[in-house]
C-alpha cells in the first residue's frame, strides 16, 4: 500500500487519472474543476508517464479530442465543469452510442449553490439523458478510487463513463492514499470500422438498443459488485428514519449522526446514481416507513424509482428543490423528517451587532488595478447610451459598474450584440452596442459569433479584454499565451488580431486600457466605423491581469476633500475596492489596504478630486 | 480535512475555509461547532461568529477596533462564553513591514498562538512556516509570525 498525503479533492482525481494509465487528458478550466488538469500534468511529470495533457479551447473540443484518442485503445479523459458539459453535449450524446475501444472517462464537476456558475444543474441528470454510467464520490479518496473503477467499467462495456464530483469534494483537502502507475503498455491501434466509428442513422438504429442492453448490465453490476460505493449503514434496532444519500451529503449525514451519537437512523449510501441499483434502493425503502433522500442538485435517484410516493425528497419539495445541501440544511431536514425540532438559538444580539456595525456580505469585485475596470469605464464614457452585452469571466463583475447588461453563457456577448443590432435595426435605429469578452472566452466560443456577425453585417463594437490569462478560474493558459502544462512541452501563441482580421473584420485596434482617454476615443471611432460600414469593429484592450503580479509603474493617489463633492460617480462607474465612499464624511477616500497605486482613478473623477501625491511616483 | 473556495466567489468577495482535525467524513463545519475562528477581515469575522461553539475563541484582524466595543456584540460573546480578540494587522504591517499586506496570513497564525488558540505551539508554527515559505521570503514570513505573536505576548 502506498503512503498517504493530504490532497485537494481535484488533485486526488488527477492522481487517479495518472495512476490508472490515462494517456490523453484534455480539459477546459471552470470552477470547481480547474485544478484537476494541472495536477494531472504535475503527477505525470513526477511519475514519468507519457500522458498528453492539454488545455483545449473549449469543452466540446476537449471531449472530442479525448474521446477519439480512446478509439485507438488507449485510456483517455475529458475534464470540465457542469456547464462545460452543456458545450460538450453534442459529442456526449453521440459517443454514448459508440462501442469504444479504450477506457474513456468524463469528469464533470458540479457546483450546487451555485458558487461560481450560471446554473446549479446536475451532471448526473446529463449522464441519465445520454445513457452513460455515473459515479458520485463522497470524499477525495473515493473520488480517486472511482477513477479506476470508471476506467475499468468503461472498458468492460466499451462505453463512456462519467465521474461527477461536486464542489465540496473538488475543493476539500483530505488524506489520500498514493499508488503507482498502472502500466498498460498500450500502443495506439485504430482499427477502421465504419459501423463502429461513423454515427450514420443506420448504425444508430443498431447501436441504440445495444446501448440500452449495456446500461441494463451496468445496473446489474451496480446492484451487486460495487458494495464499496453502495452500502447500508444500519440503525441499531428499529430505525426511526432511513436516509438515502449520495455524494458529500452522505458524509455530512455520517458526521451529524456521530456528533449526535444517534443510532436510530439507517443510511443507504449511493455512489453509482446512474443507472440506479433500483432493487437495492427499493429493498431499503420497503424496510423503512420514513425515508428521506438527500442528493445534489436534482432528484436523479428519485426519478429512477418507479414508485417515489413515500419518499421525502427534492421531488415533492420536502427537501428544497434548489440550493446546496449544507450541514445546517441537512440537520434541519433530518429533524423535520423525525418530527423533532432544534432548540432555538438566541442570536438576536449578534443580529443587532451586525446591523449596528453595518456589516454586509462582501460581494465579488474586480481586483484593484484590474484592467477590465478601466476598459469598462472608457467604454461607458465613449458610448454612454450603449447596450452592453458581456460574457463569462472575471469581467462579468463589470455589473458593479453597470457596464454589463446581459450575460447568457460562454461566447454570448457577440451573439447577443447581433440580437440587439437586429432588433433595433428593424425599427431603423442605430443603437450603439458594445460586446465585452475576455481572451480565453473569445477563443472558447466567441469566434463563431464574430464570423456570423461579419457574414450577416451586424454593426456593433466588440471589445476583447485581453489580460493574457484565463483569470477567473485561477490563471490557466490559453491560445493567446501559448504555454502548455507538461514540462518540456511547448505550445504556440495564436494571435488574436490575426484571428479577428481573418474573420473579415477591417477595423481592429489595440489599446492600453489604463489610458482611458485614448481607449474612449478608439471606442467612439470603432462605433462610427461599425455604424457607417454596417460591420463589427473590434477594439482589443491589452493589459496583463493583476494576478500575474507583473511590475508596473505606481502612482500614489489621494482624494482631495476640498474638490470631492460626494457625487459617488467614482464608486458607481469605477467601483474599485481601493476607492470606497466614506458615508460618514460624505466623500470618496483611498483605502490603502487595497489600493495598488495603478493611478487610473485620477482620470475618473469629473471634478479632479483624485490627485497624484507629488514626489511619490516611481 | 479542509474545504476551500475558488473561482468567481474568490474575487474580492467573502471567502471561508473550513478546517477539521480528526476522524471526520465531511469537510464542512456545522454552525455552532467550531473551536476557533480566524478572520482576516473583522466584518467577515463578525458575520461568521455563529460558526463558533459556546466557549470558543476568535481572532479578528481589525481595521476599526471600535467595533469590538459594540454592546450587542459583547452581550452575544458573554452569553456564549466566546473569547474574541482583535489585532490591528494592517497597522502593524504598515508600520513594521512597509505595508506588505500579503504577509497577513502568517501574522494571523502568530496571533492565533498569541491568544493561546489552535492547539498549536508557536514553535510548531515557526517550524512549519520556516519549512513551507520559499527561501526568498522566509525571513519576512517568520518576522510576520513574530509580529502577530508579540502583539499579544509582548517582548
Amino acid at each position: 500500500m502506498g503512503n498517504k498525503v493530504i490532497l485537494l479533492g481535484n488533485e486526488a482525481i488527477a492522481r487517479g487519472i495518472v495512476e490508472a494509465g490515462c494517456e490523453v487528458a484534455s480539459a477546459y478550466p471552470g470552477t470547481p474543476s480547474s485544478e484537476i488538469l494541472p495536477a494531472v500534468a504535475r503527477f505525470a511529470d513526477e511519475l514519468g508517464t507519457r500522458t498528453a495533457v492539454e488545455w483545449a479551447v473549449n469543452e466540446k473540443v476537449a471531449f472530442e479530442v479525448a474521446a477519439t484518442a480512446s478509439f485507438t485503445g488507449k485510456r483517455t479523459c475529458a475534464i470540465m465543469k457542469q456547464v462545460g458539459l452543456n458545450v460538450a453535449a453534442d459529442p456526449l450524446m453521440s459517443v454514448a452510442h459508440f462501442d469504444l475501444a479504450g477506457g474513456f472517462l468524463i469528469v464533470s464537476a458540479d457546483d450546487p449553490g451555485p458558487h461560481s456558475s450560471q446554473t446549479e444543474q446536475d451532471s448526473r441528470y446529463f449522464a441519465m439523458f445520454a445513457k452513460v454510467p455515473c459515479f458520485d464520490p463522497a470524499s477525495a479518496q473515493e473520488a480517486k478510487d472511482m477513477v479506476f473503477d470508471a476506467f475499468d467499467l468503461s472498458e468492460k462495456y466499451h462505453m463512456p463513463v462519467m465521474l461527477r464530483p461536486a464542489v465540496r469534494v473538488d475543493h476539500c483537502r483530505q488524506d489520500v492514499e498514493l499508488g503507482t502507475v498502472k502500466d498498460l503498455g498500450r500502443k495506439a491501434d485504430f482499427k477502421k470500422d465504419i459501423r463502429r466509428w461513423v454515427c450514420l442513422p443506420a448504425h444508430v438504429r443498431i447501436n441504440h438498443p445495444q446501448l440500452n442492453a449495456k446500461l441494463d448490465s451496468v445496473r446489474e453490476d451496480f446492484e451487486t459488485l460495487y458494495g464499496r460505493y453502495n452500502f447500508e449503514v444500519p440503525a441499531k434496532g428499529r430505525a426511526a428514519l432511513g436516509v438515502i444519500a449520495g455524494g458529500v451529503s452522505f458524509s455530512i449525514v455520517m458526521d451529524l449522526l456521530k456528533a449526535w451519537n444517534r443510532e436510530d437512523i439507517s443510511v443507504l449510501k449511493i455512489g453509482t446514481p446512474h443507472p440506479l441499483p433500483v432493487k437495492m434502493v427499493e429493498d431499503f425503502i420497503a424496510r423503512h416507513e420514513n425515508v428521506l433522500v438527500l442528493e445534489e442538485t436534482y432528484p436523479v435517484i428519485e426519478m429512477q424509482l418507479p414508485d417515489r410516493t413515500r419518499l421525502k425528497g427534492r421531488w415533492n419539495g420536502f427537501v428544497p428543490r434548489a440550493g446546496e445541501l449544507l450541514p445546517e440544511v441537512i440537520r434541519e431536514l433530518i429533524l423535520k423528517a423525525l418530527g423533532e425540532t432544534l432548540p432555538e438559538e438566541d442570536s438576536s444580539e449578534l443580529k443587532a451587532a451586525i446591523e449596528e456595525l453595518k456589516v454586509t456580505p462582501k460581494p465579488p469585485m474586480l481586483c484593484p488595478g484590474c484592467p477590465h475596470r478601466a476598459s469598462f469605464f472608457a467604454m461607458r464614457k465613449a458610448l454612454p447610451n450603449g447596450i452592453y452585452p458581456s460574457d463569462i469571466g472575471c469581467y462579468t463583475l463589470g455589473v458593479n459598474q453597470r457596464d454589463v447588461d446581459t450575460t447568457i453563457d460562454m461566447g454570448a456577448s457577440l451573439t447577443s450584440a447581433s440580437g440587439f443590432y437586429l432588433a433595433y435595426r428593424t425599427d431603423g435605429k442605430d443603437q450603439p452596442v458594445v460586446a465585452t469578452i475576455g481572451d480565453s472566452t473569445f477563443f472558447h466560443m466567441g469566434i463563431l459569433g464574430l464570423v456570423n456577425a461579419v457574414y450577416n453585417r451586424h454593426a456593433f463594437v466588440l471589445a476583447i479584454l485581453d489580460n493574457r490569462i484565463t483569470a477567473m478560474t485561477g490563471g490557466q493558459s490559453n491560445p493567446s499565451i501559448g504555454d502548455k502544462l507538461r514540462k518540456g512541452d511547448e505550445g504556440r501563441q495564436v494571435d488574436i488580431e490575426g484571428v479577428v482580421r481573418g474573420c473579415g473584420v477591417s477595423f481592429v485596434k489595440v489599446v492600453e486600457p489604463y489610458d482611458t482617454k485614448d481607449s474612449a476615443e478608439v471606442f467612439k471611432e470603432a462605433w462610427e466605423h461599425a455604424k457607417n460600414n454596417r460591420e463589427p469593429a473590434v477594439v482589443i484592450l491589452r493589459h496583463p491581469c493583476m494576478l500575474l503580479r507583473q511590475k508596473q509603474a505606481t502612482v500614489k493617489v489621494r482624494v482631495n476633500p476640498e474638490k470631492c463633492i460626494g457625487c459617488k460617480y467614482c464608486t458607481n462607474f469605477f467601483n474599485c475596492p481601493g476607492l470606497p465612499f466614506d458615508e460618514a464624511a460624505g466623500k470618496a477616500k483611498i483605502d490603502e489596504r487595497f489600493c495598488v497605486q495603478c493611478g487610473v482613478c485620477i482620470q475618473v473623477c469629473p471634478h479632479g478630486a483624485i490627485e497624484a501625491v507629488e514626489g511619490e511616483e516611481e | 480535512m479542509g474545504s476551500e473556495v475558488h473561482g468567481m466567489a474568490q474575487r474580492g468577495g467573502s471567502v471561508i475555509s473550513h478546517f477539521k482535525v480528526g476522524q471526520y467524513e465531511s469537510p464542512l463545519v456545522l454552525t455552532g461547532s467550531a473551536d476557533l475562528l480566524i478572520a482576516f477581515d473583522q466584518g467577515e469575522g463578525i458575520r461568521n461568529l455563529h460558526f463558533l461553539r459556546p466557549g470558543a475563541k476568535a481572532i479578528l484582524n481589525l481595521h476599526d477596533p471600535a467595533a469590538l466595543e459594540n454592546v450587542h456584540l459583547k452581550k452575544y460573546a458573554t452569553g456564549r462564553g466566546l473569547e474574541i480578540s482583535g489585532i490591528p494587522g494592517y497597522r502593524i504591517l504598515s508600520e513594521k513591514m512597509n505595508g506588505r499586506f500579503l504577509f497577513m496570513n502568517v501574522l494571523m497564525l502568530g496571533a492565533m498562538c498569541g491568544i493561546g488558540a489552535g492547539n498549536v505551539s508557536i514553535d510548531e508554527i515557526r517550524a512549519a512556516v520556516g519549512t513551507l515559505a520559499p527561501e526568498k521570503h522566509r525571513a519576512d514570513n517568520l518576522k510576520a509570525v513574530e509580529l502577530g505573536y508579540e502583539y499579544f505576548r509582548g517582548n
